[in-house]
């Protein structure tokens, strides 16, 4: 049952009989993007790999009643996100470390050049002093991919605020990575916020 | 809103520019906005710039879990996977760590606890009604709190008998060796009983049956087995098996 072929629900089916080796599968699978995300919200990896261990023991011991409503991945990412958003809201003022340019052991690309390396550490520095109410948005959007209607599910907000969010925090990288430098300051001044809070879709509610 | 775009003409903020082109404006707002926006090179200047900075983000290197990490978890599922209560008898386990037969009987605890996880294969929640294994002890299966802890332990971690799991979670977190200090005294310790390690995945002080000891969980060789060891702080040493108190293999 746990051949690589199997699906996520037929894994969820089989640890939920009892095969053993069904549900370590299913986070095989998807433990590298959890990883990713979990470190690129916490910025530290001891608290990403804390946050991940207690999200994983806490969809192993809730699978055997997940039911086929949402996909399996939907339900294990929002549980990890979760995870993670708790550590943040609980740490609040506690310092961060940077995160590292690749996991250990990742082998550098042979094509990687220096100037490549040293905008991913721009960007990625960049991301870090995001307000974590944006980086969660943009991590899972911009950086991971995920949809703006499967990132509003994961972080139980409303899509309208996902993308509000994420205008707000590409707006604030932008100037950070240079690429607003020439802007003149009138571009750069907020309009009232009020209208702009009106002009947004009604869907943050 | 509807006609504040309009009204407000440039230039417009980088905020409301970014709104439009997260696709945050309603409708009619951004039908208003986007040809004044396309005809203004001061706009369009910051619509090009917030797709580069799409475009910084796209390009991040995806970040692979470290081996370690995956390891840690890896046992940290295989524990949750054993069943909550220990298949070998429990009171015949404690007489034989009580007389402390030293190792033999530790290999021959260990071998049975790994025979007993490959028969049974239900999850935690699932494992009442299996008549032919020991049934759980509702109080080995209390998850530790700091209520349950006896008096000066602290926060450690308390294990009874051979119900380990409650320990497991945070002894995996934490890499913190107690008494022991570090790492080439635990390996000391372990020598004794003939055990050989290399860093642990998880170490820390805990309590066992009350009394302060240290708990490491190892790297068992094979993919997905690990080597859940406790020992006495006071009494371990390369020359004593008996400094080892618990010895068991968790194998997938």
């Amino acid at each position: 049952m746990t051949a690589a072929a199997s699906s996520d629900a037929d894994l969820i089916t089989a640890h939920a009989a009892g095969d053993p080796h069904a549900f370590s599968e299913l986070v095989r699978r998807h433990r590298d993007r959890m990883w990713a995300v979990a470190l690129r919200t916490l910025r530290d990896p001891e608290e990403a790999a804390d946050a991940l261990q207690e999200a994983f023991i806490s969809a192993f011991r809730a699978a055997a009643s997940f039911r086929a409503e949402s996909q399996v991945t939907t339900w294990l990412h929002r549980i990890v996100v979760n995870a993670c958003l708790d550590r943040m809201r609980r740490r609040q003022t506690r310092p961060t470390v940077p995160l590292p340019e690749a996991g250990p052991g990742e082998p550098v690309a042979p094509r990687d050049a220096m100037a490549e390396r040293e905008t991913r550490l721009v960007v990625q520095a960049a991301l870090d002093e995001l307000p974590e109410e944006q980086r969660a948005p943009i991590v899972l959007v911009d950086v991971e991919g995920y949809s703006v209607a499967e990132t509003a599910q994961l972080l139980g907000i409303a899509e309208g605020t996902v993308k509000s969010r994420c205008a707000r925090g590409r707006a604030k990288l932008a100037k950070v990575l240079g690429h607003l430098r020439n802007q003149g300051a009138d571009a750069n001044v907020p309009v009232n916020d009020v209208q702009v809070q009106q002009g947004r879709q009604l869907e943050e509610r | 809103m509807t006609g504040n775009a309009r009204r407000s003409g440039p230039p417009w903020s980088v905020d409301l520019l970014a709104d439009l082109h997260a696709g945050a404006l309603d409708p009619r707002t951004e039908a208003e906005l986007r040809p004044l926006v396309e005809n203004d090179p001061e706009a369009r200047e910051v619509l090009a710039a917030l797709d580069a900075t799409l475009e910084d983000l796209h390009n991040l290197p995806p970040i692979p879990m470290p081996r370690h990490v995956a390891e840690r978890i890896d046992a940290a599922l295989a524990e949750e996977a054993r069943p909550s209560a220990p298949v070998i008898d429990f009171a015949r386990a404690k007489a034989r760590r009580a007389k402390r037969l030293g190792w033999g009987a530790g290999l021959l605890a260990a071998a049975a606890v790994a025979v007993g996880i490959v028969a049974v294969t239900v999850p935690r929640d699932n494992t009442a009604g299996d008549g032919g294994l020991a049934q759980p002890d509702k109080a080995t299966n209390t998850p530790v709190t700091a209520s349950a802890l006896p008096p000066g332990s602290g926060k450690l971690p308390a294990v009874r008998g051979q119900d380990f799991g409650p320990a497991v979670g945070d002894v995996l977190k934490a890499q913190n060796y107690g008494p022991l200090e570090n790492q080439d005294k635990l390996a000391d310790c372990l020598r004794g009983a003939n055990i050989t390690a290399g860093k642990p995945l998880g170490v820390s002080p805990i309590t066992l049956d009350d009394k302060p000891a240290v708990m490491a969980i190892l790297p068992a060789g094979a993919p997905g087995a690990y080597r859940i060891v406790v020992v006495d702080p006071k009494t371990c040493g390369p020359d004593n098996p008996d400094g080892v108190l618990a010895n068991s293999t968790i194998e997938p």
